[in-house]
């Protein structure tokens, strides 16, 4: 349908057309009778007529320019009936999706004069929308992490406009799986209907055609049936885009120089040609430090900034891209980390001795993670233990070789005994065992990350069964040996055995060569990591991301600071937990109690997969051109459509309104004689 | 004076306006009877001009007693002679000047009404006649107040009929009036065999003359459109135009050319040229133009 003209009438139509310029035509020449009007005197005219014969040929002219004005007024009717236009594709179906990606790369300015990729896209939906005809109707879904309807299925194609002209670019990352399944509920809505009632009743569903308009940095979506729907993907961008991110900044102490602070910013480079760039570091605006930063192509390069031990506030690293690079992204040039006083978590420790553990314990990594209090057992039963429980002072309480009265309100871990609730007691008499081997282990859990624990042998161990919701995280040839379970908001671990244990004769006995293993410590560590994090100022939080946060004791009722500077008013739970979502933009928020800051978290970008902006590219065929790689839905292959391959334009309107230019120009001429 | 006032061509507020006028003429010319006009000879009225010594012959009223007994010298006592006017009046009255709002021919009646009046109102002679009257045919001469009336009857009278005959009205004109005078001619020149021969008529005559071109709205600035046939009102000519700005431009240019000649034409031969449009009324021609041309004062 690539056509130049399309036709639009019949032919009786056409034979009426071609009459009018013929009409035209006739009626000039019948029009040359003149009228005849009485002066007084030819005698002036007479001399007038004269002078004017001498260049008859022009004034020839000038008396049929009417004529030659009205048979272009009807070839430029004639011209628009046709409806000529060029190149790309029409609008072919009833119903329309146009998914269009705002993620925090389509915000990169790579598009036609330097506009942003969503530019683009909705300027090309718009187009799209243009064409529609009054049978057909579309709608509209903008999708970053989320996807949103911003307008229902209209034939409205104002409304569809707005709803185009409304999508605001994000900075979120992209999920288009999310996009598709939502779509597919639009487009499939008859689904269920069709299993409830007979095969035959079922209207035949139809097709939509769905526009993706999106750049493509994103994963392949598997697990998805297309159903009616008949996707399109108009790629926007360039293959060759260049784009500088950081895509991690973190803190830490050094590891020679535990009292000193390190912050580390990786910068990736997403362009074919290697650059540098520069590195500076903000501490509450202030600079620390600049450094250059070489980054090969493709490739990331990092830098490494001292920090003072006490430095507290936020941490700002901007990262400028050498004269020359084009970079095109910058919402991923800046990021933010928070410092704040390390071991503000608390880890209480009942045990009646174990120098294993506590000297796992005492490392200076593991008091880097939390401030670690003892008690003793005989200790349990005191007003003041009872009272630092109840406050939710402690955020994880190791019970080993005993167990308290209740649960206190804190994550609990405990060593060779259970807890006292009734679904961690189920068996308690017959699951005593000698001698397990264990035989797997969860790797996956954060807790037994990185750890190995083939070989640990192990004297007697109570086996764990976990109650409903709860996981097994080792396994023995008895049973399981260590699970954890959920309560309330805390978490419940159960290691079944002892590390020391007292023997009949009331000696103090090794019950395990763990902790003479290197995944003793390591497990250690993991175990603090897991459960005092709410104080690790190292953790990401991504664009519109739900972050929770675990304030300090203290009025309930809150203001949340924005980047830009706006508060929002919020109340925290009796447990001081708040949750926050509203993480449009990357950068610093800050939670307020009474004007004091008690809480701060940074939000960044850190994707690398969004931070790449330039389209992906696949070598096509035999002549190995490089195209945008296609899309890949539930294993069809969607492939790219031309970039640059425009969308019909109508030539149509412009040529009438010339048209009734043509036609005032006349009407002014006849009026006015203002001729050549 | 009742009865002048009540016609269409001169309003009670014109008359009074046109009493305050009088016609003059920079030629000498000898009136045949007294008038109230000063002239230049010398004569009988009360303005005193001169003295001259006594020479046999004169009349003896004439002599100066007073200084005959100081001087005891016959000094004669000379007086400014008052004389009266001939004033004409040529209306072209070809069907051409049937044409405009007011007319042309009625524009030209009431101008000539106006003139005629001033001229009677002061004594003078006044005599209106037509281009196409015959030689034989003599239009009747009006003098004093009281003839008012009737002149303007007689102007009223004037239909519009025939060619324009520049040529021959203004020969027939000098031929029924021999004598000298001042003559307005009102027309509008529009002659195919053009207003040249006609005029030289009037210099030979030695008439103070004056030429007032009627002009109409329409052949100023013609307010015409579309594809025409003009048809000539006197002898049926036609001409084909089609309306354009380049035609209405050159309409303008030959228009002004053809104006501008005839008054080059009159001022190298001594007469008066004036262009009237008919939107001007009377008055103002006649108070403002006219005075400035030196007819009346």
């Amino acid at each position: 349908m690539d056509m130049l003209f399309r036709n639009t009438l019949g032919p009786t139509a056409w034979m009426i057309m071609g009459a009018i310029p013929l009409a035209i035509f006739a009626l000039y020449f019948l029009k040359l009778k003149r009228q005849p009007l009485e002066v007084p005197s030819t005698y002036l005219w007479h001399r007038v007529i004269e002078d004017l014969h001498v260049n008859s040929f022009w004034q020839r002219l000038r008396k049929s320019l009417l004529l030659f004005l009205q048979l272009l007024i009807a070839a430029l009717a004639i011209l628009a009936l046709l409806r000529p236009g060029w190149q790309g594709e029409t609008l072919e179906g009833e119903r329309f999706i146009f998914l269009i990606d705002n993620s925090a790369s389509m915000s990169a300015t790579d598009a036609e004069n330097g506009q942003s990729r969503l530019d683009e896209a909705k300027s090309r939906a718009s187009s799209l929308i243009d064409q529609m005809e009054s049978s057909m109707s579309a709608m509209v879904i903008a999708f970053a992490d989320q996807p949103v309807v911003v307008q229902e299925f209209t034939g409205n194609r104002r409304r569809l406009q707005d709803a185009v002209n409304r999508i605001q670019p994000t900075a979120a990352q992209t999920d288009f799986s999310g996009a598709l399944r939502l779509a597919d509920g639009f487009a499939n809505p008859q689904t269920e209907q069709t299993q409830e009632e007979s095969t035959d009743a079922a209207p035949k569903p139809q097709p939509v055609e769905l526009f993706i308009l999106s750049d493509g940095r994103f994963g392949n979506v598997d697990d998805f049936s297309l159903g009616n729907l008949q996707p399109k993907f108009l790629p926007l961008g360039t293959e060759t885009a260049e784009n500088l991110s950081i895509t991690a900044l973190n803190t830490r102490r050094g590891e020679d120089r535990p009292d000193q602070l390190q912050a580390f910013v990786q910068v990736a480079n997403a362009s074919a040609n290697e650059t540098t760039a520069t590195v500076a570091l903000h501490l509450n605006d202030q600079l620390v430090d600049a450094t250059e930063v070489k980054l090969p192509a493709r490739g990331t390069g990092s830098a490494t900034f001292l920090l003072s031990n006490d430095a507290q506030g936020t941490l700002r690293a901007v990262v400028d891209p050498a004269a020359g690079f084009q970079d095109r992204l910058t919402v991923d040039n800046t990021a933010y980390a928070v410092l704040e006083t390390g071991g503000d978590s608390r880890v209480l420790l009942v045990t009646p001795g174990n120098s294993a553990l506590e000297a796992a314990l005492e490392t200076e990594r593991s008091q880097r993670f939390a401030k670690i209090d003892k008690l003793s057992p005989n200790d349990l039963e005191t007003p003041e233990f009872n009272r630092q429980v109840a406050t939710g002072n402690y955020d994880l309480i190791i019970f080993d070789q005993c167990a308290p009265q209740k649960m206190p309100d804190a994550n609990t871990l405990f060593i060779g005994r259970r807890p006292p609730l009734e679904r961690w007691q189920a068996g308690e008499s017959s699951d005593t065992v000698f001698g397990p081997q264990i035989i797997d282990w969860d790797r996956s859990h954060p807790l037994l990350n990185l750890i190995e624990l083939g070989g640990v042998q192990i004297v007697d161990a109570q086996t764990v069964k976990p109650p409903l919701g709860g996981r097994v995280l080792v396994d023995s040839t008895a049973g399981p040996l260590m699970a954890i379970a959920p309560r309330d908001r805390f978490e419940d671990v159960v290691l079944g055995f002892e590390i020391v244990g007292t023997n009949e004769a009331g000696q103090r006995t090794f019950n395990t060569d763990w902790p003479r293993k290197h995944s003793f410590p390591s497990f250690w560590l993991n175990v603090l990591e897991h459960f005092a994090q709410h104080s690790d100022t190292q953790e990401i939080h991504r664009p519109d991301e739900l972050v929770e946060l675990h304030l300090p004791p203290g009025e309930s009722r809150v203001e949340m600071e924005l980047p830009d500077g706006a508060t929002i008013p919020m109340e925290a739970d009796v447990a001081g937990q708040l949750a926050f979502q509203d993480t449009e933009r990357p950068g610093i928020y800050q939670v307020l109690r009474n004007g004091e800051v008690v809480k701060r978290f940074a939000v960044n970008l850190f994707d690398r997969q969004e931070s790449d902006v330039a389209l992906q590219t696949a070598s096509a065929g035999e002549g190995g051109l490089n195209v945008v790689k296609s899309l890949e839905i539930g294993y069809v292959d969607v492939a790219a459509e031309a970039p640059n391959a425009d969308i019909r334009k109508e030539l149509w309107m412009p040529l009438l309104v010339l048209a009734l230019v043509v036609l005032m120009v006349e009407w002014y001429i006849y009026n006015r004689r203002v001729y050549i | 004076m009742p009865g002048v006032t009540d016609t269409k061509l001169l309003s009670p507020a014109l008359c009074a306006q046109l009493e305050r006028l009088e016609l003059v003429t920079r030629k000498i010319f000898r009136g045949r009877m007294k008038g109230e006009r000063r002239s230049k000879r010398k004569g009988q009225s009360v303005e005193f001009a001169d003295f001259r010594n006594y020479v046999a012959g004169d009349d003896l009223r004439q002599l100066d007693w007073n200084l005959y007994a100081r001087l005891d010298k016959l000094i004669l006592k000379l007086f400014l002679e008052e004389e009266d006017l001939h004033f004409y009046a040529l209306i072209d009255s070809s069907l051409s000047m049937n044409f405009g709002s007011p007319t042309k021919l009625e524009y030209a009646k009431q101008l000539a009404a106006a003139l005629g009046f001033v001229g009677l109102i002061r004594a003078d002679r006044v005599r209106i006649e037509t281009l196409n009257q015959a030689v034989s045919q003599r239009s009747p001469s009006f003098r004093g107040r009281a003839s008012a009336w009737r002149m303007i009857q007689q102007v009223e009278a004037i239909q519009p009929a025939g060619e324009t005959r520049l040529a021959q009205g203004v020969k027939n004109f000098c031929l029924r009036n021999p004598g000298r005078g001042v003559v307005v001619l009102i027309s509008d020149l529009m002659d195919k065999e053009g207003y040249e021969t006609a005029l030289k008529y009037f210099v030979s005559h030695e008439m103070d003359c004056f030429v007032i071109q009627v002009l109409s709205q329409e052949e100023l600035e013609p307010d015409v459109k579309g594809d025409l046939r003009l048809v000539d009102c006197e002898d049926q000519n036609e001409a084909e135009i089609t309306v354009s700005a380049p035609l209405l431009r050159k309409y303008q240019q030959t228009l002004n050319g053809f104006v501008a000649a005839a008054q080059q034409f009159c001022s190298k031969r001594g007469l008066h040229y004036l262009l009237a449009n008919n939107q001007v009324p009377v008055e103002e021609l006649v108070s403002k133009h006219l005075r400035r041309r030196g007819l009346v004062r």
